[in-house]
C-alpha cells in the first residue's frame, strides 16, 4: 500500500501556518536585538584586565556549550522557581535564545575588535584620545563593518533555531505546524510545507549575507 | 649651543625600561631645548623606538623622570590624554585611520580631543594638508594614497593638535626611496619654523642638514652625543664608527 498524499490539508491550514511566521520573526528580531546590545559589554569585558575578564570567559564558555534545547527548557521551567517570576513562553524563549546568542556575538565582536591594527590605537592615544574615545571613534566603527557578515550568518541560524521554541509552546511556525498536523492527521504534508516555508524564508536571507560578504570585501 | 635655545622643553632623567628581565633602556638622560632638533641613531634593537614611546607613555617607563615644561609626566597619577595632546607622534607605518578621509584623519584630533566644531577642525585640517602639499587629496581615503602621502597626512594629523614637541619614529623607513624626499622636506620645513623635534632615523644627510645634535644609542644607553658634523665626520666611540660604516655599506649595495 502506498501513501496517498493529500495536500489539501496544507492549503486549508496555510493561514494558521503563516500566522506562526510573525511569532518566528518577533522571536528572531527580539533575540538578535538583545544579543547585539548585550554582546558588546561582554566582549569589552573579555578584552579587559584578567582580574575581570574571566567573568566574560565563564559566561561565554557556559552558554556556548549548553545545548540550546536544554537552555530553553531550563529558562522556561527552572528559572521561574529561582527568581519567583514566570515569563510567557515567548519571553522565556527570547531570554534563552539571547543568553546563547550573546555568547557567540560577544566572540564575533571580540574578533572584530582585535582585528583592528594596534597601530591605530597607538595613533589615537598619541593624539590624546581617552579609551572611550578610541573605541567610539576608531575601533568600533571599523570593527562593526568587519563583523557585519558574521552577524548576518548568526541572524540566519537564529531564524531557524527559533523552531526549538515550539517545545515550550511558543506559537511560532513550527508549533503551528505541529498543531495543524495533529488536527489533520497529515504530518507528512504539513511538515513538508513547514520545511518549504522555512527554506523560502531563510534562503533569501542567506543570499543577503553572501551579498554583504562580497560587498564589504571589495571595500577593504 | 646658540642663544636661540633659551629654555628647556624636555628633560629626561635616568629613564629605564625593562621587558620582563630584559633591559631595553638603561638610564637615559637627555635635555632638549625649545626649538631644538635632536636626531637619534643607533642599530636596530638599541632602544630608540622604545625611548620615543616612553616619552608619551605609549610604553610605561620602568624608572626615571620625564619633565615636559617642568612637569614630570612619568609620575603616577598623570592624566595621560592631557599630556599626550602636547606631544605629536609620527609612526613608521603611518597608522592612519582607514575609515576616514585625509581631511577626517587630520580633523579627528581637534574634533574629538579638543572638542572643536566640525567647521573649525576642518579649517585647521585644510591649512595643514595644504602645508604638507596635499590640498588635492583631502577627500582621499588612506588606501588610495601613496606611502609618502600617507606619512605627510600623518604628520599633519599630529600637527593639528598644535603640540610643543614632535616625535618621529623612523618615519621614512617604510617608504619607497623616491617618496622619502617629500616627507623629509616637510620635516625640514617644520624644523625651520622652530618646532622642537626628536627624530629617530637612518637618514644621515637629513641629520647633518637639519639636526642640531645627534645622539647615538646602543644597548639602551646614549654612547655618544654631539653636533651632527662632528659625529658624522669623526665619531669617537667605536660603536658609532661601526654603525656609520654599516650604513655606508648598505647605501653602496
Amino acid at each position: 500500500m502506498t501513501y496517498q498524499w493529500d495536500w489539501s490539508a496544507l492549503w486549508d491550514n496555510l493561514p494558521l501556518l503563516l500566522d506562526g511566521i510573525s511569532t518566528t520573526v518577533v522571536a528572531t528580531a527580539a533575540s538578535m536585538a538583545a544579543s547585539l546590545i548585550l554582546g558588546l559589554p561582554v566582549a569589552l569585558l573579555r578584552l579587559s584586565r584578567p582580574a575581570v575578564s574571566w567573568l566574560a570567559t565563564v559566561y561565554i564558555e557556559l552558554f556556548r556549550n549548553l545545548p540550546l534545547l536544554v537552555l530553553v527548557f531550563w529558562v522556561f521551567t527552572a528559572l521561574p522557581l529561582i527568581i519567583g517570576y514566570t515569563f510567557s513562553p515567548l519571553a522565556s524563549g527570547i531570554i534563552a535564545l539571547s543568553l546563547n546568542l550573546t555568547a557567540f556575538i560577544a566572540e564575533i565582536y571580540r574578533a572584530g575588535i582585535t582585528s583592528i591594527a594596534p597601530g591605530q590605537s597607538h595613533a589615537a592615544l598619541a593624539l590624546g584620545m581617552t579609551r572611550v574615545q578610541l573605541y567610539k571613534r576608531i575601533i568600533l566603527p571599523q570593527a562593526v563593518v568587519r563583523v557585519l557578515p558574521a552577524l548576518g550568518s548568526m541572524w540566519v541560524s537564529l531564524f531557524k533555531d527559533t523552531s526549538i521554541l515550539a517545545v515550550i509552546g511558543v506559537a511560532e511556525l513550527m508549533y503551528q505546524g505541529r498543531m495543524v498536523a495533529t488536527d489533520t492527521y497529515r504530518p507528512l504534508e504539513i511538515f513538508t510545507g513547514v520545511a518549504i516555508i522555512y527554506y523560502l524564508l531563510a534562503y533569501p536571507q542567506a543570499l543577503g549575507v553572501n551579498w554583504l560578504y562580497h560587498r564589504l570585501q571589495v571595500q577593504e | 649651543m646658540t642663544p636661540a635655545f633659551a629654555d628647556v622643553l624636555l628633560r629626561v632623567e635616568g629613564l629605564h625600561k625593562t621587558y620582563g628581565s630584559a633591559p631595553v633602556l638603561r638610564g637615559i638622560d637627555l635635555t632638549v631645548q625649545r626649538g631644538e632638533v635632536v636626531v637619534m641613531v643607533g642599530p636596530s634593537g638599541s632602544g630608540k623606538s622604545s625611548f620615543l614611546r616612553c616619552l608619551n607613555r605609549l610604553e610605561e617607563p620602568s624608572a626615571g623622570h620625564i619633565y615636559i615644561d617642568g612637569i614630570d609626566i612619568a609620575a603616577p597619577g598623570v592624566k595621560l590624554p592631557l599630556i599626550r595632546r602636547n606631544i605629536g607622534m609620527v609612526f613608521q607605518h603611518f597608522n592612519l585611520f582607514p575609515h576616514m578621509t585625509a581631511l577626517g584623519n587630520v580633523a579627528e584630533g581637534p574634533r574629538t580631543v579638543l572638542r572643536m566644531s566640525r567647521a573649525e577642525a576642518e579649517k585647521r585640517a585644510l591649512d595643514l594638508l595644504g602645508k604638507v602639499g596635499l590640498s588635492d587629496k583631502i577627500h582621499a581615503r588612506p588606501a588610495l594614497l601613496s606611502g609618502g602621502q600617507q606619512q605627510r597626512v600623518a604628520i599633519a594629523r599630529a600637527l593639528a593638535m598644535q603640540p610643543e614637541i614632535m616625535l618621529f619614529d623612523e618615519v621614512t623607513s617604510a617608504l619607497d626611496p623616491e617618496l622619502v624626499a617629500g616627507v623629509l622636506g616637510v620635516m625640514r620645513k617644520l624644523a625651520e619654523e622652530g618646532m622642537t623635534m626628536i627624530v629617530v632615523t637612518h637618514e644621515m644627510e637629513f641629520a647633518r642638514q637639519v639636526g642640531d645634535r645627534i645622539d647615538m644609542l646602543e644597548h639602551g644607553a646614549i654612547v655618544e652625543e654631539g653636533k651632527p658634523n662632528d659625529i658624522l665626520r669623526s665619531p669617537r666611540h667605536a660603536s658609532t664608527q661601526r654603525f656609520l660604516s654599516s650604513l655606508l655599506k648598505e647605501r653602496a649595495t
